[in-house]
């Protein structure tokens, strides 16, 4: 139930965000363009492609696939080269938080402790990975203004 | 006695930091945005691998705590060195810190021989502030 509120709240921003670059994508130089299109696609696909684990433990292929499709339309939305780094960006994010999301669910995978794996709760990490994406999300959109 | 040796190495890595801040903010008119954007996301990813392996090392019974403080640390070592330059460049180097140390701690604990992975990471972190002092005084 709260990792379902996080990632609407997560998504909701995401979509926000989209909008917003999608009605000033012309005004972008290079630079600008390649620093937005790497943090945002990594942040994301790292973020979604644990929620889709954390809420559905088994669709490894599906988390991975969500990771690319939005780093390829982050890419698609800005410039043709930026295409490529969205790209690997967002596999690079999906494999991540997999990876992360499959640890989350069985301390053991990792050799934690026994002492500590009830330690290990699933709601703590992605809490604060949720705060700092929409602060993320903020100053993208400050950026934007300056 | 293994203790005390994280507990040096983290010490002289800190020392290690701060030298190349101040080395970078006397020469920050030299280099060129580019050189700028790479510093940033290298020094926030090397400090947050850093942060997390030694740290998970030294407490082994805190895997949440250990990941929020090293993906805390690496925000604000990308964030540190971003600033220097660029809004922007802030922005690449705080994202790269914060997904290498929530990375990081998982990698620490998984670990069979940890020596030889430490000594290997310290290795690479002398590797790249040879790198960009080669770079900078290049540029």
């Amino acid at each position: 139930m709260f990792t379902l509120l996080l990632s609407g709240w997560s998504g909701i921003g995401l979509y926000r965000v989209y909008h917003l670059l999608r009605k000033k994508r012309l005004l972008f130089d290079d630079h600008f363009t390649l620093v937005i299109c790497m943090s945002i696609t990594m942040l994301a696909s790292f973020l979604f492609s644990m929620y889709t684990i954390l809420l559905f433990p088994d669709l490894y292929a599906a988390s991975l696939l969500l990771g690319i499709w939005i780093g390829w339309k982050f890419g698609a939305l800005l410039r043709t080269p930026a295409q490529l780094t969205g790209l690997y960006n967002g596999a690079m994010g999906g494999a991540m938080g997999t990876m992360f999301g499959a640890v989350l669910q069985n301390p053991a995978l990792c050799r934690i402790p026994v002492e500590s794996a009830a330690a290990v709760d699933l709601y703590s990490i992605p809490f604060v990975a949720a705060c700092f994406y929409s602060c993320v999300l903020l100053s993208i959109r400050h950026s934007l203004r300056l | 006695m293994k203790e005390i040796t994280l507990a040096y190495l983290l010490a002289i890595d800190l020392l290690l930091y701060s030298i190349l801040f101040v080395y970078v903010f006397r020469r920050k008119k030299l280099i060129g945005i580019q050189l700028g954007m790479n510093i940033s996301q290298v020094m926030g990813g090397v400090a947050a691998l850093l942060a997390g392996i030694v740290f998970i090392l030294l407490f082994p019974f805190h895997f949440t705590l250990i990941t929020i403080i090293s993906a805390a640390i690496g925000v604000a070592a990308g964030a540190a060195f971003g600033l220097l330059f660029d809004y922007q460049t802030c922005l690449a180097g705080l994202t790269n810190g914060f997904i290498v140390g929530l990375m990081a701690p998982m990698l620490g604990s998984v670990l069979d021989m940890p020596g030889q992975l430490i000594w290997f990471i310290h290795g690479l972190f002398l590797f790249c502030i040879l790198f960009i002092v080669i770079s900078i005084q290049r540029s």
